[in-house]
């Protein structure tokens, strides 16, 4: 705990599941906070297609529900981003990072483009598939450790967490948060509507770090 | 020349998903080489399945309105835990005491399922988990509102 994320800051404690704020963790929440902010205050870009060779453009209009509707899942993403961020329990961070997995679909459900509807479909298939290993993950380390608090597994004596266990958890992270697979994202980037769209990439780049933490502590 | 060709099959999402399950294929090969994990004796939720009682699949021990004692992480943090092991209304109590099925009728709805993770000393994760169910009928509800 101390070599990685550093001495925890502060706890607080929600029964078992204890949030812990290390240097680590703080930094990535308040990144997470900094960036809901952001989403909650700020307007939608009016995305403008430039036709290559001539000096026409077009105009995308989005309609306003269709942008709030973006906006709450935006920030239900940045909100399960956070909680990822800083829960101190294996089975919570798989709960939250599956939550940020579907708020991401969510974002770029509504698109009216086809190519970003066959995008999000597929990362939405991904995004399913990777909470088997997510939560089998989860599931083992329970199993084999007999708890799990990552503050506990922390500890010196602590039961170790198999390998192949951790790459389980990885693995369902990289599925949930698309993190080295940018294909399938850099196709939902092309959704108008900037500063939502842009939490799809904030959020899973957060798991993904967080995921390093927990792997490395436990 | 290899990196190319592979960027060009990363670069189509159609290929994603065969890429994800080839990770999954290739994860599955190792875990059953890594078998058997150690299973630890010392667990902090154990659980006992008694087939023959009326709240099957759904009792988890106690009685209820009395204490039990359930295993606890950090104790100091739930320092009513125990109470509410048992956490059946007097309707439910009554029904399970009627009927062999309240267990199967607890569990075949959602709720039932929420609450299979346990209840007091894990309150978060109850929470989270309706979320993302609210999130995801959210989503459900305004793609089929859409189309209308």
């Amino acid at each position: 705990m101390i070599e990685i994320g550093g001495q925890p800051l502060f706890l607080l404690p929600f029964g078992d599941i204890v949030i812990y704020f290390t240097p680590f963790t703080l930094t990535l929440f308040i990144l997470a906070l900094v960036f809901t902010i952001l989403v909650i205050i700020s307007k939608p870009e009016r995305q403008i297609d430039i036709v290559f060779g001539g000096d026409a453009y077009l105009a995308k209009e989005i309609s306003i529900s269709e942008m709030k509707f973006r906006r709450f899942m935006a920030i239900a993403c940045g909100l399960a981003s956070m909680g990822a961020m800083v829960t101190g329990d294996i089975f919570d961070f798989a709960l939250f990072t599956s939550a940020v997995g579907i708020c991401n679909v969510g974002i770029v459900a509504a698109v009216k483009s086809r190519h970003v509807q066959n995008a999000a479909y597929q990362y939405g298939l991904v995004a399913m598939s990777a909470t088997v290993p997510l939560f089998a993950g989860a599931a083992i380390v329970a199993a084999t450790t007999g708890t799990l608090s990552i503050l506990e597994l922390a500890l010196p004596g602590a039961t170790k967490v198999p390998l192949v266990v951790k790459a389980l958890l990885t693995l369902g992270v990289m599925g949930e948060g698309m993190a080295p697979f940018y294909a399938a994202k850099a196709e939902m980037f092309r959704a108008p509507g900037a500063p939502y769209v842009i939490m799809c990439s904030l959020s899973s780049l957060l798991i993904f770090l967080r995921v390093i933490e927990v792997v490395l502590t436990v | 020349m290899i990196i190319s060709r592979i960027s060009r099959f990363i670069s189509d999402f159609d290929n994603l998903l065969a890429l994800f399950a080839g990770a999954c294929a290739v994860l599955a090969v190792l875990f059953v080489l890594f078998l058997p994990l150690p299973y630890s004796e010392d667990q902090l939720y154990p659980k006992e399945i008694d087939e023959s009682s009326p709240l099957y699949p759904y009792d988890r021990g106690g009685s209820p309105f009395e204490r039990a004692d359930i295993h606890v992480q950090y104790p100091e943090n739930s320092p009513f835990a125990g109470y509410v092991t048992a956490y059946l209304t007097p309707f439910s109590l009554a029904l399970s005491r009627l009927t062999p099925h309240a267990g199967t009728t607890i569990v075949a709805h959602p709720g039932g399922i929420l609450d299979e993770i346990l209840y007091n000393t894990r309150g978060l994760d109850t929470v989270v988990e309706t979320t993302i169910l609210f999130i995801a009928f959210a989503i459900g509800s305004y793609l089929f509102r859409k189309g209308s």
